[in-house]
């Protein structure tokens, strides 16, 4: 989770991600922004985000990144 | 038979209403998907052919691949654990291929309907240019109405089975009818097949409360069609038409004109689209949502034809940016050139495909594929002038929210949406360069007064209905952008206050609706994408 926060606040730290629920949907970060996340989590935990992940669900908050990234790291 | 004609709003729609209600509720969806094809077969005639062809296909290529699918799964079950990997590998790889398969399939006969006499032209011309003789003959091919919508939807079904967001569906006739609701099928909207496939096969009774919002929503609808756009489309034919004779003011307020004729008449077609869906409990997506409130380019692509943004971005930007060229890009980019250059390479090879697509998708000519390019080079300059804006805001220490910062940036969104839309409506990208070169000569604003629009077929009363209708429009526009009724809209209205609307808006429609003598009953632009 640290990693995934510092990540995320180096992305753009003008965001709460510790208590945004809806990234996405509220459009705090555009779909340039979430390019830029996906390279770097593929990066940080050695994981393949494909097209079929990319869903506002899976990137809405730091809670639901991190439940992808456990589950892309099981496969 | 358009949506906005007495056809289809006194005639078939009552009777699918009645149809569908006096049915028993397990063939409801029959009625539903008669409807569809008899509605295709009164526009198209044998070309109902093509979307029964889609159907049938899209229905084969989702069943392969759901078959696929469960193949896998049941052969990584029985294998041991250190083959499970490679034998998912090996199954994805498969269904890659059948799902490319299954879009080009559909994309080729799109391709080939819409493009081959452009191609052809094309190509003609430029061998000739050479000195040698014409290549390739012109065919008379015949367009199904809406294929471009009904492509998208099914091309999109095929990727939602391939990402297994949904089951592949083996009841063709529910496939059917997501392909061919009467509503969507002239202008769409584009919906996914999780958003509408299982509410059209429910069959649900109608309602009181939904026959009531549908027509509501319908009238309104009318309203901007008949009053604005019908109005306008008078005006901007005059103009575009034989632009050699105008310049500057003229031509500005025709590209003005057209813009909001498109959006009065598109938006008022979804709106009488999505009603007719309510009346049957359907709620179809939204296509619209106040885009002349938008601060750049990027957000009024989210706000104009959303449901084609959100195709394009699901389908197109998002598969692209994930691609394994790009992440080789995104590795080598950041290890050589920063992030900043990286972040824009990357940009530029998501967004170039979704725009020409987008340009392409409208039609076969060059105006359209400049307007797509267009749109690309505004959105890439807005990402490689976001540290530029970003710095200011910061120096200025400006409030972006702010009316000071939001006002010129709408103002200027506006003119990025005007010139798009003149290159968009011209006559080819001959007369679109012509016209956007001429608005630059002999500007003079004195036109707009001293009588000069009156020689284009509107009179003093049909400016004023323009006028008019456009601030009613742009008044409840800003009601709804500021959610100032609610989730509830007019219903949270005292019920002699809404049943006023309700008249008033029938009796605008009624007495100043577009028809008569010296109106012509204008066709649908989008249902000729």
């Amino acid at each position: 989770m640290d990693t995934l926060m510092k990540i995320l606040n180096e992305i753009d730290d003008s965001i709460n991600w510790e208590k945004e629920k809806a990234v996405i949907d509220d459009r705090l970060l555009d779909s340039f922004g979430v390019i830029t996340l996906v390279s770097e989590l593929e990066d940080a935990f050695g994981i393949e985000i494909e097209a079929s992940e990319m869903a506002a669900e899976n990137f809405n908050s730091a809670e639901a990144m991190c439940q992808m990234i456990l589950r892309l790291k099981e496969k | 038979m358009a949506y906005h004609t007495a056809v289809y709003l006194a005639l078939f729609l009552p009777l699918a209403l009645l149809a569908y209600q006096l049915a028993p509720k397990k063939v409801r969806w029959c009625v539903l998907l008669a409807a569809g094809y008899s509605f295709f077969w009164l526009i198209s005639k044998g070309l109902v052919a093509y979307l029964l062809g889609t159907t049938l296909f899209t229905h084969y290529v989702g069943i392969w691949l759901g078959w696929m699918k469960l193949r896998c799964r049941t052969e990584a079950e029985q294998a041991p654990k250190e083959d499970q990997a490679e034998i998912r590998k090996q199954y994805k790889r498969k269904e890659k291929w059948i799902l490319a398969g299954g879009i080009l399939a559909l994309a080729g006969v799109l391709a080939w309907l819409k493009y081959y006499n452009f191609f052809a032209k094309n190509l003609n011309a430029l061998m000739e240019i050479s000195g040698s003789t014409a290549l390739l003959p012109a065919k008379d091919l015949l367009l199904p109405i809406g294929i471009s919508f009904y492509t998208l939807q099914a091309i999109g079904y095929m990727a939602d089975v391939y990402w297994e967001k949904v089951p592949s569906e083996k009841n063709l006739g529910k496939l059917a009818l997501f392909l061919g609701f009467f509503p969507q099928i002239m202008e769409g909207p584009i919906s996914m097949y999780a958003q509408t496939a299982d509410v059209l096969w429910e069959g649900n009774s109608l309602k009181g409360e939904n026959l009531s919002k549908g027509s509501v929503r319908i009238l309104w609808g009318l309203f901007k069609k008949m009053i604005i756009a019908d109005r306008l489309y008078v005006l901007v034919r005059a103009v575009f038409d034989y632009y050699e004779n105008y310049n500057g003011i003229v031509i500005a307020a025709a590209a003005v004109a057209y813009t909001v004729q498109l959006y009065m008449e598109f938006s008022g077609c979804m709106d009488i689209v999505i009603g007719s869906g309510r009346m049957f409990g359907v709620t179809l997506p939204e296509n619209f949502n106040q885009p002349f409130a938008s601060r750049n380019a990027a957000e009024f692509w989210r706000r104009w034809h959303m449901t084609l943004g959100v195709w394009f971005k699901t389908y197109v930007f998002y598969p692209v940016s994930v691609s394994s060229a790009v992440k080789k890009w995104n590795k080598f980019g950041r290890k050589h050139l920063g992030k900043y250059l990286t972040k824009l390479g990357v940009s530029a090879i998501a967004l170039f495909p979704v725009w020409l697509l987008n340009g392409l998708w409208h039609g076969p000519q060059w105006n359209y594929i400049f307007y797509g390019m267009y749109y690309f080079v505004i959105l890439l300059g807005g990402v490689a002038l976001e540290p530029v804006r970003s710095k200011v805001l910061k120096l200025w220490h400006a409030d972006e929210h702010a009316l000071y910062w939001r006002i010129p940036q709408i103002l200027k969104t506006w003119v990025i949406i005007f010139a798009g839309e003149l290159f968009f409506r011209a006559n080819g990208l001959r007369a679109g360069l012509r016209m956007f070169e001429s608005m630059f000569r002999e500007f003079t604003p004195q036109k707009l007064w001293d009588g000069t629009f009156l020689g284009f077929g509107l009179d003093g009363a049909d400016y004023l209905a323009i006028g008019t209708g456009c601030l009613v429009v742009a008044c409840v526009g800003m009601i709804k952008e500021r959610k100032l009724l609610g989730e509830e809209g007019l219903q949270t209205l005292r019920t002699p206050v809404r049943w006023a609307l309700y008249y008033g808006l029938i009796l605008s429609v009624i007495i100043f609706g577009a028809y008569g003598v010296g109106y012509q009953q204008v066709d649908l632009i989008y249902a000729n994408f």
